[in-house]
């Protein structure tokens, strides 16, 4: 995914109203949290009292859509077009029964685009939700870990996952837009930065040491700082964002401690580049 | 050459805009970039005025400043304000440190840019420069990236207020002007433009072609990234291929032009390969289209540029005599170096302009100039319909 598509992914997830959970679909105004007024404001002050840790509940939408399991697939249909939603959970007695997505809905009509032909409507409207639907849905709970959910997402191949209490009765969900979204906001700085990488040995204290040089030697701040896996030399590379438009001292203090620094990436430093 | 009526807005106490003696937003390059005009006789044809600037007054800065953010700043003005209490508003950091008087000079600076545009708009002059201006990084209740108060768009909404003029605020700074285009991101009367290195490797790390504006403004926000090592040709030709039309489906009143000179080859911040050709080919092209547009109506100020020794005071003093329409004398007269070169730690140049084959061809030039391309591209098929009012149905 190209950096701009990043971009665009966190201003429209910045604005996400997080008191009702619902997107309300405002790019944000100025860039970063401290912004001015209007959707960028609501955001920042949403993020200072909602806790936006990597639990399923802080990152699921609440109260989602759902649908009886013996609505008709036309119910279905127009309820993810007015909702502009792909996933719906399927609900009976209480408890969430099943998942039913966009997919599933055109793979159920007779031509491939769905309810275009009247053969389309009749079918629609005279097959319920419960023959379609995937049955026994993969759920989650609220105090699951964004990382589990992601993890149980990729495993079972779904696009999302309905949350459920320990009776199963529906919560939320949470989709592969609430994970990108989560992704988002760990891989980009939350406001103007530079970007470096550093490369770490495998050991306590080897991140430790980096941010004391730039935290507190220099006093910059760290707007955000993600470690990959250990690659095949076992080494690890922290992908820092720094809040300062001159990073050559953090460099300079970070080299000297015998680091390796890629300004704005090991492979792909400037400094060394020349444009080669 | 035509002579065209310009001012010079000036005084040397604009130089108290100064962080700490070692940082690297340095107004000796001010000094040294007035001293160059003078010595090379450019302040003093008939129609070149040089005028002082006065404060901004409060009413000015809170068109484009929350007023928590301009009472924090006065309160940090004080000495001995510490630090850990700016860092919520993006000041007292290493970038943008406090320093005793920061709120009386950064209102000055600001006013500078407001007197700039005075003068422009009430037709005293056509054009004007105010060197210590072009702060694009400040926010409306944020400073950043070397800046404290937004001269620039504190300029612009005066000219939005007193005149109602269509602005196109022109930024070429290595950096984005992050700062302007978010204080007008849904703002369709004024128009930003930033060509700058692309954010996937530079400061702010914004400024992106699908950046175009929110709500009524969706559409008049327009960023050019450009790859690391552009050269004069691309950046250049693209400007030039690219702002007529946007200025024809915009028509601006006044032009507004950021000329941080950051992007040249000499600037230890940013990886961009300009020449000093650069700026006085992007001034003579958006005069052109001033001229044609706007009545020859363009504020001009400075911006970045870290260059502080071998690169600033020539690019400005370009830009200078590309703006007042006189032309400039190559060879920088002996007095000029002499009376510098002690203080200076580099061989100061005795040319004003790079010489041709100066800078060794960038071996991936072809790759650089064909991604350009493709911005453009992208940007010209994203937001000239939108201008031009085809994607709402008119």
């Amino acid at each position: 995914m190209g950096q701009a598509a990043f971009i665009r992914t966190w201003k429209r997830g910045a604005a996400q109203d997080l008191d009702t959970g619902s997107h309300v679909g405002l790019p944000l105004r100025d860039l970063g949290f401290r912004a001015g007024r209007g959707a960028g404001a609501i955001a920042a002050r949403n993020a200072l009292t909602h806790s936006r840790t990597l639990l399923v509940k802080n990152r699921m939408t609440r109260d989602p859509v759902a649908v009886p399991a013996d609505a008709t697939l036309g119910v279905a249909l127009r309820l993810m077009r007015e909702h502009r939603v792909r996933h719906l959970p399927v609900v009976e007695g209480g408890e969430v029964v099943g998942m039913l997505s966009d997919r599933d809905l055109r793979l159920a009509m007779p031509s491939p685009l769905g309810m275009e032909s009247a053969e389309d409507v009749a079918a629609a409207e005279g097959t319920p939700v419960a023959d379609v639907m995937a049955r026994g849905a993969i759920t989650a709970g609220p105090f699951d870990t964004v990382e589990d959910a992601a993890v149980r997402m990729r495993r079972h191949r779904v696009g999302s996952l309905p949350v459920v209490d320990a009776t199963g009765a529906l919560l939320g969900i949470l989709t592969e837009t609430d994970i990108l979204q989560a992704f988002v906001e760990i891989l980009t700085a939350s406001g103007p930065s530079s970007r470096l990488e550093i490369s770490l040995s495998d050991r306590p204290g080897e991140l430790a040491r980096a941010m004391r040089v730039i935290g507190e030697e220099l006093m910059i701040n760290v707007n955000s700082v993600m470690v990959t896996g250990r690659d095949a030399e076992g080494r690890k590379t922290a992908v820092v964002h720094l809040g300062t438009i001159d990073p050559r001292e953090a460099i300079a203090a970070l080299e000297r401690t015998g680091a390796r620094v890629g300004w704005p990436s090991l492979e792909n430093d400037l400094r060394r580049m020349e444009g080669a | 050459m035509s002579a065209v009526r310009t001012a010079l807005v000036w005084d040397p106490a604009v130089t108290a805009y100064r962080f700490r003696p070692d940082h690297p937003f340095n107004p000796k390059r001010l000094d040294l970039s007035v001293s160059l005009m003078e010595a090379m006789g450019l302040l003093e044809a008939e129609h070149v005025g040089i005028v002082p600037p006065r404060r901004a007054t409060d009413e000015e800065l809170l068109r484009v400043h929350t007023p928590e953010y301009v009472r924090a700043v006065r309160r940090f003005s004080e000495p001995g304000a510490r630090a850990i209490e700016g860092w919520p508003w993006g000041l007292g950091t290493d970038d943008t440190p406090l320093f005793p008087g920061m709120h009386d000079v950064t209102a000055l600076v600001t006013g500078a840019t407001l007197r700039a545009a005075e003068l422009v708009m009430s037709g005293e002059y056509t054009r004007s420069f105010n060197i210590a201006g072009g702060l694009h990084h400040a926010h409306r209740d944020r400073g950043s990236g070397f800046c404290v108060y937004s001269d620039l768009a504190a300029a612009i909404a005066w000219i939005r207020e007193a005149h109602g003029a269509r602005v196109m605020y022109i930024d070429y700074d290595a950096h984005h002007g992050d700062g302007v285009q978010g204080i007008f991101y849904d703002d369709p009367e004024v128009l930003t433009l930033s060509i700058h290195e692309s954010g996937r490797y530079l400061f702010p790390g914004t400024g992106f072609v699908d950046e175009l504006g929110e709500g009524e403004g969706y559409g008049y926000s327009l960023n050019v990234p450009l790859e690391p090592f552009t050269e004069d040709d691309s950046w250049i030709g693209l400007y030039e291929r690219l702002l007529p039309d946007i200025a024809d489906a915009f028509r601006p009143d006044v032009i507004v032009l950021q000329n941080g000179c950051d992007g040249h080859t000499y600037d230890p911040l940013t990886h961009l390969r300009a020449t000093t050709r650069l700026y006085e080919e992007t001034v003579r092209i958006t005069c052109e289209v001033a001229d044609r547009h706007c009545g020859g109506r363009v504020v001009a100020t400075g911006g970045g540029g870290y260059a502080v020794w071998t690169a600033v005071p020539r690019a400005w003093t370009l830009v200078w005599a590309a703006l007042s329409g006189q032309r400039a004398p190559d060879v920088i007269p002996h007095a000029w170096n002499d009376r510098w070169q002690g203080e200076s730690p580099d061989l100061l140049p005795e040319r004003l302009r790079d010489p041709a084959g100066l800078f060794p061809p960038v071996p991936r030039r072809a790759e650089i100039e064909a991604t350009n391309r493709r911005t453009v591209e992208s940007l010209r098929r994203q937001a000239l319909p939108l201008l031009r009012g085809w994607g709402l149905g008119f």
